[in-house]
């Protein structure tokens, strides 16, 4: 199937438009809030709640019988709600520390899930098959109404986010501060929370329990690479999110026998490992390449340094010496002296060099300025 | 009970003592996320392996596996050493893209490898018993027994041979460091023997439950007692409980075996999170209430001492100005009387000799910040509670 | 006698079971240049964190102006340890010193044009104005106190408490913070300073605290800034050579 036909499919196939929607709202509502996530430095939380919600969603079923996904979705929220409060007492008021509380919740949270869930697999209802597509997600089972619901959290949480945009930036960055200004931070911080916890268990449904923590923390971490204002970051992740399940979904509509979760998760891990190495600022190559030019650079001044000294010596700069001088200091190579000569600081004759006037000039300049950065 | 039953309860027991013992050192060293991620990070190990050798119980496949665990660690250590991003987010990146290349791999050679994603996260200790190790014909028992037997005793083995080392460097990294024990090989051992455990119990009890069983045993230990030999034993003896009593729980539910296991630990640690006689829930609100009442009543001792103005001894004063409540204040000033530690005469508070002497020792533990003092202050804390 | 800006009333605050600070009376006067001193662990940063109410104490009162400090925050700025933010958070100097309009912004309200003004002001008052659109973490640990100076001045408050201000920064930074510290003192602002280094107490401030666990002595330094009290505070004997 070649691109443009897929495109077109987009547009028609009723099926394929509201898993590429669905997936993309998911995508962007995750990577907007993953964003607080990743500042946050609460990273693996979302790991935590995604499999906490699982016996949630079980329970749910128990109680109310039916598959109606938003009772589950409900049970799932109140669930990883519960896994949340939890990790915080459990960090808070013994010495375990917050991984020690965040892997128990999880491992324990979602055993038990399972333990619901081959039990419900057991029970005479016809109604149970299809539970353990939370585990790692159906795309394919998205509906319309599913889409709707998603579309409008993420319309809320847009809303919130620009209504307290300067309270949620400056919480944050520094949350003792925000209090002396006289915000109520305990509010700021269950509205952000809230809000993680409504946006892993959305997406628990289409990415599942194992790989929700991916679609929040891939789309920020590679947006945080590009940009240096929260507001773009934001803006970036949620494009980045948006992205990686539209791609995500029509990969693995394109393929037979491929479940759309993992495929988003590597795409945006793709979008990741680009960003690690190809963004200007911060960015492994860039970083590299400046750290080996500027090495270079060094030895460059170096030399030309060392070179003043001698030439300081004598009474005319343009003195000649020979190269065996040099062959005992560290920063020279036949290369760097040429790059000398290419830049006119340094003349070469035979085995004699020379300073240029433009050369002694740079050479006590370059001295002066490192003394007066000095201070 | 079958005998399928009591290897059933014999591999859980096991795959809970081989857990138990790097889980107690990884809670120790703040280190149980690293156990989740090996967890599923060794999904491709797995695949991978399985397509060379075709057999999932292979020595070569767990070796195989659990170098991607080695891997998973490497690059998490190495992207947080890039400060790009900070530290968890390494981790929670690093694990479910790996993951994510294992499900794809299963699901484009589904035909090929009899591998189910399900039985990786979940295991099927149900169906242990059924592949059997047959040397020569002879049955000697499920494969999966022996395999995580054998894990157990080198675990064993290492543990009882570097197990100073181990301590060390895992109360005092700079102290290992110097006595010439190289903490980076501790942890990389450390980290392999869990990779290695992990591949070995996944098969049986599945990725998650590996996870419950290092994390949650040592977990609870942890709130009974601080000496590592302790800790150790605890966790082993909760991992065996839960996998017994899991076993019986999943047999009367006719559930998952490990779902069944981790319920039990979950129930066992909530237990032990609430009741530990020190540092449960319970113990620790009870005490920081004793603290709070025994703090106010030296705030207020010393209030008395600092203060010979009688309005600052005033009985009011105390709901004015030290801005507590009426009940607070009450009980305050009723366990200092029923202490003997003040006079009130016409609503003016004064110190008794007895008073005096107490908050004088007071002062001096708190201005001296020494620890040797503490004792005895313990005492005097405790005249109070009768 | 100055109008009293800061009265603490038995003030006493405890982690868990550990007293950290016991019953602390404390009058601090209006246009005073104070410095809090005394050991680690004596309970300085604890002290102005529980005025400002980010700690709740276990007993004792804080008044501003008479008034509880609640009803009086706008009077109040805050300069936090340079160390208790991730400086890697992808803002710029600007944003940060901007933050300390949000205050009296309040709820929602999104800073404008004027706050803006104040915000280029402060920078420019404490030399960093060329460096306003520069990410954060691309300053220097002197820049950045800096900017943590600059957003406590847009506050434009009359009581400033400062957390180490002058805590691993350059030589450049402490001159502007000790001239900043005189213009607000001369514009009668009162304010109060942790400070870690002894020698440059008479110099640089004229009310000092000394502090630990309870409060030691506290007054004008030129009256109390003398051996006995720092041996009380310290409590080896403790001498230090101060600069007639």
């Amino acid at each position: 199937m070649d691109v443009t036909e897929y495109i077109k499919l987009v547009f028609t196939d009723y099926t394929l438009r509201t898993i590429t929607l669905g997936t993309a709202v998911l995508g962007a509502v995750c990577g907007m809030l993953g964003s607080f996530a990743v500042l946050r430095k609460q990273s693996l939380l979302g790991d935590a709640i995604s499999h906490a919600a699982l016996p949630g969603i079980a329970i749910a079923f128990l109680i109310s019988g039916a598959k109606d996904s938003n009772v589950l979705l409900l049970g799932a929220l109140v669930s990883g709600l519960i896994g949340t409060f939890w990790i915080r007492g459990i960090i808070t008021k013994t010495h375990l520390k917050a991984d020690t509380a965040l892997g128990l919740i999880l491992s324990l949270f979602f055993g038990f899930g399972m333990l619901l869930l081959t039990f419900i697999q057991k029970q005479p209802n016809a109604n149970q098959a299809g539970l353990d597509k939370y585990l790692f997600g159906q795309a394919a089972t998205l509906v319309e109404s599913d889409v709707w619901l998603m579309a409008t959290v993420t319309g809320i949480c847009f809303v919130v986010l620009m209504l307290f945009w300067k309270e949620f930036k400056i919480l944050l960055f520094d949350a003792d501060y925000t209090k002396t200004l006289g915000f109520n931070t305990k509010f700021i911080d269950i509205l952000i929370t809230t809000f993680i916890v409504l946006a892993i268990v959305l997406g628990l449904q289409t990415v599942g329990v194992v790989l929700m923590s991916a679609m929040l923390l891939a789309p920020a971490a590679a947006a945080r690479q590009w940009t240096n204002s929260l507001g773009i970051m934001i803006i970036l992740a949620a494009i980045f999110g948006a992205f990686s399940g539209v791609f995500g979904t029509a990969i693995s509509a394109s393929q037979n026998n491929l479940s759309t979760g993992p495929i988003i998760v590597i795409i945006a891990g793709i979008f990741v490992i680009i960003s690690f190495i190809f963004s200007p600022n911060r960015g492994l190559l860039f970083k590299q390449i400046r750290f080996i030019k500027n090495r270079r650079d060094l030895q460059l001044n170096k030399t030309l340094a060392f070179m003043h000294q001698i030439a300081k010596t004598h009474e005319s700069i343009s003195h000649p010496h020979t190269v065996k001088i040099l062959n005992n200091f560290q920063g020279y190579t036949r290369s760097t002296l040429q790059q000398l000569v290419n830049k006119n600081y340094v003349k070469l004759e035979g085995n004699m060099w020379s300073l240029t006037e433009e050369g002694f000039t740079k050479a006590s300049n370059l001295y002066n300025q490192q003394t007066s950065d000095n201070e | 009970m079958s005998n399928a039953q009591i290897e059933i309860q014999l591999i859980a027991c096991i795959v809970a003592i081989a857990c138990a013992i790097p889980g107690t050192f990884l809670v120790l060293r703040k280190m149980a996320m690293i156990s989740d991620a090996i967890s599923h990070s060794i999904l491709p190990g797995i695949v991978v392996g399985f397509f060379i050798t075709q057999d999932l119980n292979s020595p070569l496949l767990i070796l195989l596996a659990a170098f991607t665990g080695i891997i998973t660690v490497v690059l998490v250590e190495y992207i947080q050493k890039t400060g790009l991003v900070k530290e968890d987010t390494a981790i929670g990146l690093v694990f479910p893209t790996l993951f994510s290349i294992g499900v794809i791999l299963i699901a484009k050679n589904a035909n090929d490898v009899h591998l189910d994603v399900d039985a990786v996260l979940l295991g099927e200790l149900a169906f242990a018993p059924f592949d059997r190790l047959r040397i020569s014909g002879v049955d000697v028992g499920p494969k999966s027994l022996w395999i995580i037997g054998s894990i157990l005793l080198i675990t064993l083995g290492l543990l009882i041979a570097f197990f100073k080392e181990l301590k060390i460097s895992t109360f005092d990294k700079g102290l290992a460091a110097s006595l010439g024990f190289s903490p980076i090989i501790i942890h990389y051992g450390l980290m392999t023997v869990s990779s290695i455990t992990t591949v070995g119990a996944f098969d049986a009890v599945g990725a998650i439950l590996v996870v419950a069983l290092m994390i949650a045993p040592a977990a609870s230990a942890y709130l009974l007692t601080t000496d590592l030999k302790l800790m150790i034993i605890y966790s082993i003896c909760f991992g065996v409980f839960s996998a017994i009593s899991g076993y019986w729980l999943a047999h009367g539910l006719d559930a998952s075996i490990a779902g069944s296991i981790t319920t039990m630990l979950g129930i066992l640690f909530l237990v032990i999170y609430l009741f530990a006689p020190n540092k449960g829930i319970i113990a620790i609100l009870y005490r920081e209430k004793q603290q709070r009442t025994e703090v106010s009543l030296l705030t207020f001792l010393l209030h008395l001492k600092n203060h010979k103005e009688i309005e600052e001894r005033h009985v009011n004063h105390l709901n004015e100005h030290i801005n507590w409540q009426k009940v607070r204040s009450k009980t305050v000033l009723d366990l200092a009387l029923k202490n003997n530690m003040i006079s009130i005469d016409k609503n003016i508070v004064s110190l008794t000799a007895k008073g005096d002497e107490f908050t004088s020792q007071a002062i001096d533990y708190i201005i001296t910040n020494e620890d040797t003092q503490i004792e005895d202050m313990k005492d005097d804390f405790f005249l109070f509670r009768g | 006698m100055n109008k009293i800006a800061v009265k603490v009333d038995d003030l006493t605050v405890a982690y868990n079971y550990k007293p950290v600070l016991w019953d602390i009376d404390l009058e601090i006067p209006e246009g005073v240049l104070m410095a809090i001193v005394g050991p680690n662990g004596a309970g300085k940063s604890t002290l102005i964190k529980s005025i400002l109410g980010i700690l709740k104490p276990i007993a004792g009162s804080v008044s501003i102006y008479g008034k509880s400090y609640k009803k009086q925050r706008s009077l109040v700025a805050y300069v936090p340890q340079k160390g208790s933010v991730d400086w890697d958070f992808p803002t710029t100097a600007l944003d940060v010193v901007m933050m300390g309009t949000y205050g009296s912004l309040g709820w929602i309200k999104r800073p404008g044009i004027k706050e803006k003004k104040s915000a280029l002001e402060a920078l420019e008052k404490v030399g960093m104005l060329p460096f306003k659109n520069r990410q954060i973490s691309q300053l220097s640990g002197g820049q950045q106190q800096r900017i943590f100076l600059a957003r406590a001045l847009v506050q434009n408050a009359s009581i400033y408490f400062m957390d180490e201000p002058f805590q691993g920064v350059d030589a450049t930074t402490e001159i502007a913070i000790i001239n900043i510290l005189k213009e607000l003192r001369k514009a009668n602002k009162t304010v109060i300073v942790v400070h870690h280094d002894l020698q440059t107490v008479p110099e640089y401030f004229d009310w000092v605290t000394f502090l630990n666990v309870k409060k030691i002595a506290t007054g004008p330094v030129k009256d109390i800034f003398n051996d006995d009290n720092l041996t009380k505070t310290y409590g080896i004997n403790y001498k230090v050579s101060i600069q007639e």
